[in-house]
């Protein structure tokens, strides 16, 4: 009750304070109008006297009509609210907390560095949110207390979850009405690339010139507090620019044109054992002297624009294949047995047709992506640049490491081999002059003659609306047409001054920070559009939806959800789902994970001989990377498909091509393009918990690892936050592959873990998750026999074994034991292996799983962690969602509906108050 | 590098008055400002060759396994052992320095090193095993009150002498960026929540430390960075105005914006000022600037190499370089134990397994690269004495043998005999005569001339190397 009087006391003041403002406002005019010298400060605006106070009244008279409409709203509210707050909490809760959680959550012992003695009953205030939304996480789930523990009775558990949950969402309630969390943020690089790329009509890779993103397993790197602006991010933002204004804007002299042209004849070659193979083809991984395999060297050519190399091409299937993937790099010389060499992708053609009908095909990129190799002086005599030019034959039935000596040579002349006669290099294009993305910013117009400075008040109006995201403001372009006048004298030329005005335009926080709505000039559609895009896109809006926040028409959810499958049908989606999936369920780590090739002797690519012998064939695509685009792969297509979120768990499809489902052991797929394949219960696939790039991520490169993957089970897939092992606890051996035999350990390591009761806290909630996944060995293929423990494994032996079939024979002669792979899961039944852990997930974990990826979907697209203001906006989306099974694409949809992704600032909301 | 014309002659470049004057005033330093002043512009003697600093950091802890703690267990069963040949400390006890296999590649610098055992930050006490790293240079305590870290050493360095070089400081790492709260990638830091973004790519350090102008005239430079100040002017003011149509809680960010543009503003002035006195020239034979993550020993001493040429050719006094983060799974340097020892393992692994039979060996690795840094300073004449004498260079790891652990780090002292450092012996800081490491961060800055009284949770000086 006092505190309903004091605060009532606080709106009284507030009440005369604000009506007060108008009168003292008078006063001063007065004063302005007999001492003007005084009051210069003081914009001289002529005063209404009567206006003023009329305003004063009115605004006295509504805010006493508010108040008076609060106190009767609230009184009966806050007595029933006030009453069992505390009773609830003495009689029911803190009864609760003495009988089951403060011996270990409490002032002896802190367990999970959480004690709950220190809280009061008191949710309003605000302290200890943060602790009272775990504890009702670990109520409500069951997760605490533990078992082996008193267990509350069930309808005590319950009692107890919906008074916190009560009291939580009262104060939540509350709190969403003061400052909003959401901050805004400026673009990551991945949306920094992206926007330049569609504002300037030009695709250049810049990420590589800025400061990396803040990276935090499991979490997005556009979380707003770690996304600092210090100078030097500000510093290469500008160098950046000037790199990609240099591309964007030409000069209008058309530019000579470089070309080069190679032919190879069909001529029989001669040299030793690829007799077999004519001069103008490509046989598999191969750069022979002589073909074109060994690439083409171009030395004239220009520093910037688009370049275009045709070709014509053609391909031999003795093997009976259909397809051969002809990829094109370009770059330095890959026949150089150096580790300095780079070369960058320009694009893959798929053969089809057989060289008596040879075809021209065109592949298109931009110069300054590709690394030029410097000359050297070579005899006295500097040697020009070069950028070579490589096709590679990169046709793969994932068979081809199972020979002998020298690769897959002996088997060679029945492989496909890529006829090339000939390849031609141009550039810059230049057959529009000036370039489509020059005349998109410096537009033809009769007004560069006639009327300059109309001209470029035009070009920064459009050029700052695109950049902005939203309408400039004439006071924005007005600054700009300043830089661009000051700079014009010392640059000359329109184009250059251009170049340098833009440059500049492209580090202001208004390009740099994400779009904000200002609640007055600039409308909250806006805002939307721009949230919308970066979400779905990672990029800048388009121009649909740019008009749509210009009329208004965005703010309506019907709207809302038709833009959002648009914009998840268009390409540009591609890039939220690989950048999301990646970060999501922290995929890059299985790229550097070592594989033991004493073990997988047949997993990767190797240099066979010379200097780099024994080291990873560079520039060849692997099984490896095939898998990060199947996962990524498989997450678009349960969004294509608007398929239901039990699919990652366990679905009747996997996303193949050839090489993998070689790997996985699934006949009938032909072809590198990676497509949905419908799997059956002997592939042991399905859902992306067998999905090798998971497996292999979470292993040590020699063996499986339980805990690797328990823990990215509970942190990717159940959304639990898993702590990382204390600073003071000593650690045990947590990582196999120091050898063969000690990798077969870890059940020992495991049963260590529970000796100790610091680990066993922890890890008897952990470890029982990774066992069921031990049938996976650690290049993710379904192993169920392993051999003894203790006994040594030999790595393939080129001697013993003569090829991957002796080895075989011989692993399966060792191979003799059962992998052990049954656990108890923690308040969860007894599983035995993936296929009961994957039921039991569907059966009892869906409800979980659909919120992780709600959280996550959520979190990435309003760029914060959540926290429990979020609570019940993500309960929503839930609750929504599941009368329809979870579907992915409607979560994204109701996501983007909601109010915690469409929030509006402070300021707008003093608008909408007024 | 024997070419000798690119050695500036300090006196030129004192006469072209390119030194900034304006100095930021860090709290307490008011006394040593003239001190500092009068060392730069009246001494033409001994005092007049720079005072320079390198920290260097290691990850994953070393290997010291008859203490895994990091500081000697007291039983009457290791009394009686010998020393081990592969624990990273040279020595069984504290005193003269003897050498073991582990750190062999110091023998020929026994008169220039010191070993300190037993030394930590208590602000990186409760930090996870693998975050400690953060405040390695800082010290500051970021589970308290310091959440988004705080300056660190190199800084306080260069707030106070960095405008009497072309670069207050360089800052590298071997895999760039600055990382996140809890996995930094670098090792400085301007302040709270201010990382500074570590350089990893040879060739863009060097072209960034030497060729600044990418080949433009000097007249061109000077008036591109005229025209940059007054542009900057107006995007400040453009900004301003930006800031009040945004609700107030997004006012932080844009104030960090405007802080930025703010010393961008400054350093453009500097970089100016920079711009009458000659670039040094740099003789780059021997220097593979595309080397690659994949050959480590050539990539790590190039590194060391261009810190190197920074201080030969004074661009710069204040250095940090972060060799390999404590979270750096997703880069090649997770690797480098398997490319440089052939383990069949990541080299995170090797300091949770400690494998007898490559721990030793991969501490005596890296302690070849940093050897060769030391040796490298030492070999260069300067004055009457040699580059080293003049050069402070901390080296070690925020672990113990105990990967988890963050207390008793292994830490290493070098070069600076001129700035009054005393070695060629083991410290022991153990029990009740433990000190925070930060004492020995307050006589290293006062060692190069920043007469700072404390330093993090320093408690005094570390006299018994510095005098």
């Amino acid at each position: 009750m006092a505190s309903i009087l004091l605060e009532m006391s606080f709106r009284w003041c507030t009440l005369i304070g604000f009506s007060g403002i108008y009168i003292l406002r008078i006063i001063a005019a007065k004063f302005c109008r007999e001492r003007p010298e005084l009051f210069s400060f003081i914009r001289p605006k002529p005063i209404n006297k009567t206006a003023c106070v009329d305003r004063g009244l009115q605004i006295f008279r509504w805010l006493l009509g508010a108040m008076f409409f609060q106190v009767v709203w609230q009184l009966p509210l806050g007595v029933l609210a006030a009453a069992p707050v505390n009773d609830g909490y003495d009689s029911l809760v803190r009864p609760f907390f003495k009988a089951h959680c403060i011996a270990c959550h409490g002032p002896d012992k802190s367990k999970g560095e959480l004690a709950l003695h220190t809280l009061d009953g008191d949710l309003r205030s605000g302290r200890g949110v943060e602790r009272w939304e775990a504890v009702l996480d670990a109520i409500e789930s069951g997760a605490m207390p533990p078992e082996g523990e008193l267990q509350p009775d069930p309808s005590k558990r319950k009692a107890v979850a919906d008074w916190i949950n009560s009291q939580l969402r009262a104060y939540v309630k509350a709190a969403s009405k003061e400052v909003p969390a959401n901050t805004t943020r400026r673009l990551t690089n991945f949306e920094y690339e992206n926007t330049m790329r569609d504002l300037l009509g030009v695709d250049l890779n810049l990420i590589e010139y800025l400061p990396q993103d803040p990276v935090k397993p499991y979490h997005f790197n556009n979380t707003a507090e770690f996304m600092l602006l210090g100078p030097e991010q500000i510093d290469r933002y500008l160098e950046v620019a000037r790199r990609a204004l240099e591309s964007a804007i030409v000069d209008l002299e058309k530019p000579k044109s470089y070309q080069s042209r190679q032919e190879w004849d069909s001529g029989e070659s001669n040299k030793g054992f690829a007799k077999s193979l004519k001069r103008n083809e490509i046989a598999i991984h191969n750069s022979r002297r002589g073909t074109p395999g060994q690439g083409m060297a171009v030395k004239d050519f220009p520093r910037t624009g688009e370049f275009r190399i045709r070709f014509q091409a053609s391909a031999v299937f003795p093997n009976g294949a259909s397809e051969l993937p002809l990829r094109f790099v370009m770059g330095y010389n890959l026949n150089i047995n150096s580790s300095t060499q780079e070369v960058a992708p320009v694009g893959v053609v798929h053969l089809r047709n057989s060289p008596d009908n040879p075809q021209v095909y065109e592949l298109r990129g931009r110069i300054e992506n590709f690394p030029v190799q410097k000359g050297r002086v070579h005899r006295g005599k500097l040697q020009p640049d070069r950028l070579t030019i490589t096709p590679q034959n990169i046709y793969d039935d994932g068979t081809l490491n199972d020979e002998n000596q020298f690769l897959y040579w002996p088997r060679q002349p029945d492989m496909p081999r890529a006829v090339v006669d000939w390849i031609e290099f141009e550039a810059p294009i230049n057959e529009i002059w000036p370039p489509k993305h020059h005349t998109r910013i410096l537009f033809d117009s009769p007004l560069r003659q006639s009327d300059p400075e109309n001209y470029i008040r035009q070009v920064l109006t459009r050029f700052m609306s695109r950049a902005y995201r939203r309408p400039a403001l004439p006071e924005e372009v007005n600054r700009f047409l300043e830089v661009y006048n000051l700079l014009k004298p010392q640059l000359g030329s329109i184009e250059s001054t251009m170049r340098e005005t833009l440059a500049m335009l492209l580090v202001t926080p208004q390009f740099l920070l994400h779009t904000k709505s200002d609640g007055k000039l600039i409308r909250h559609e806006f805002e939307l559009a721009s949230a919308l895009s970066y979400f779905l896109w990672g990029s800048m809006p388009d121009s649909v939806l740019y008009e749509l926040a210009l009329t208004g028409e965005l703010n309506n959810t019907e709207v809302i959800a038709e833009q959002v499958q648009r914009m998840l049908a268009d390409p540009r989606s591609k890039d939220f789902v690989s950048n999301f999936t990646n970060q999501w369920l922290s995929l890059a780590k299985m790229k550097t994970v070592p594989i033991n090739r004493d073990l997988y002797p047949r997993f990767l690519y190797y240099v066979e001989a010379g200097e780099r012998a024994g080291t990873e064939k560079p520039y060849i695509p692997t099984i490896r990377d095939y898998m990060i685009d199947e996962t990524i792969g498989f997450i678009s297509e349960l969004i294509r498909q608007n398929a239901s979120v039990s699919n990652l768990v366990d679905s009747d499809f996997a996303m193949l091509n050839q090489p993998l489902a070689a790997h996985y052991g699934v006949e009938g797929v032909e072809g590198q393009r990676l497509r949905p394949v419908e799997i059956a219960a002997e592939h042991r696939l399905g859902g992306l918990l067998t999905q090798g790039s998971v497996l292999i991520g979470n292993g040590t490169g020699s063996a499986p690892h339980p805990i690797y993957r328990a823990v990215w089970l509970r942190e990717a897939i159940l959304g639990d936050e898993v702590k990382a092992p204390p600073a003071e606890v000593p650690a045990l051996s947590d990582s196999a592959g120091d050898s063969a035999e000690q990798s077969l350990s870890i059940k020992e390591l495991l049963a260590k873990h529970r000796t100790v009761e610091s680990c066993n806290d922890c890890h008897v909630r952990l470890d029982p998750w990774g066992i069921p996944f031990e049938r996976y060995n650690a290049i993710g293929k379904y192993q169920r026999l392993v051999p003894e423990e203790g006994t040594r494994i030999r790595g393939f032996d080129r001697k013993r074994d003569t090829d991957l079939a002796g080895y075989t024979k011989y692993l399966e002669g060792i191979n003799t034991r059962e992998v052990f792979a049954e656990s108890r899961l923690p308040h969860g039944p007894r599983v035995d292996g993936m296929d009961q852990l994957k039921a039991y997930l569907l059966a009892s974990r869906k409800y979980d799983i659909a919120e992780n990826v709600i959280r996550r979907l959520l979190a990435y697209g309003i760029g914060r962690d959540l926290n429990y203001r979020d609570r019940y906006e993500v309960e929503n989306i839930l609750q929504q969602s599941s009368k329809n099974d979870f579907l992915f694409q409607d979560m994204i949809v109701a996501i983007c509906q909601s109010s915690t992704f469409n929030r509006r600032t402070s300021n707008e909301r003093k608008r909408d108050n007024r | 590098m024997k070419n000798k014309s690119w050695h500036l002659d300090r006196r030129d470049l004192l006469k072209g008055g390119g030194v900034a004057i304006a100095l930021p005033l860090l709290n307490g330093m008011g006394a040593g400002l003239n001190r500092a002043l009068g060392d730069n512009f009246n001494g033409m003697g001994e005092n007049a060759h720079p005072k320079r600093m390198l920290v260097s950091y290691f990850a994953y802890g070393a290997y010291m396994p008859e203490s895994p703690s990091g500081v000697p267990r007291s039983t009457e069963k290791v009394d009686r052992e010998e020393h081990h040949p592969w624990s990273w400390w040279p020595c069984k006890n504290a005193g003269p320095l003897s050498f073991n296999e582990s750190s062999s590649p110091f023998k020929p610098l026994k008169e220039d090193v010191s070993y300190f055992r037993g030394l930590d930050h208590a602000g990186g006490w409760k930090l996870g095993g693998h975050s400690s790293g953060d405040v390695f240079a800082t010290g500051a305590d970021m589970i308290g009150a310091e959440k988004t870290n705080n300056i660190s050493i190199d800084q306080v360095a260069a707030q106070l002498h960095g405008h009497k070089t072309r670069y207050s400081s360089l800052v590298l790492g071997t895999e760039g960026g600055t990382g996140s709260y809890g996995s930094c990638k670098t090792l400085s830091h301007r302040g709270p929540g201010r990382p500074i973004p570590s350089l990893h790519k040879p060739q863009e350090i060097f072209n960034r430390l030497f060729k600044p102008y990418t080949g433009k005239g000097v007249e061109q430079v000077r008036a591109g960075l005229k025209r940059d100040a007054s542009i900057l002017d107006l995007v400040l003011d453009h900004s301003r105005s930006f800031k009040n149509r945004l609700g107030k809680e997004d006012h932080g960010k844009v104030d960090e914006y405007l802080d930025s543009i703010r010393a961008l503003e400054q350093r453009v002035e500097r970089t100016s000022k920079w711009t009458h006195q000659p670039l040094p020239e740099v003789d780059t034979k021997g220097l593979n600037l595309e080397v690659s993550h994949k050959e480590p020993e050539e990539y790590i001493r190039c590194m060391y190499d261009l810190i190197y040429l920074a201080f030969q050719t004074d661009s710069t006094r204040f250095a940090t370089l972060m060799l390999e983060s404590e979270q750096s799974s997703n880069s090649e340097m997770w690797n480098y134990a398997t490319y440089v020892l052939g383990y069949k393992g990541a080299t995170h692994d090797i300091a949770h397994k400690r494998p007898a039979d490559y721990s030793g060996q991969w501490d005596q690795w890296r302690a070849k690269q940093h050897a060769y840094f030391l040796q490298r300073l030492r070999d260069t004449p300067e004055g009457d004495g040699n580059m080293l004498d003049r050069t402070l260079v901390l080296w070690g790891s925020a672990h113990p043998h105990a990967s988890h652990s963050t207390k008793n780090y292994p830490i290493q002292l070098a070069g600076g005999s001129r700035l009054g450092l005393k070695h060629g012996r083991l410290h022991e800081f153990v029990g009740e005569k433990k000190v925070p490491l930060a004492n020995l961060f307050v006589s290293m800055l006062n060692a190069v001339d920043v007469p700072v009284e404390k330093f993090a949770d320093s408690t005094g000086l570390m006299t018994e190397v510095i005098r």
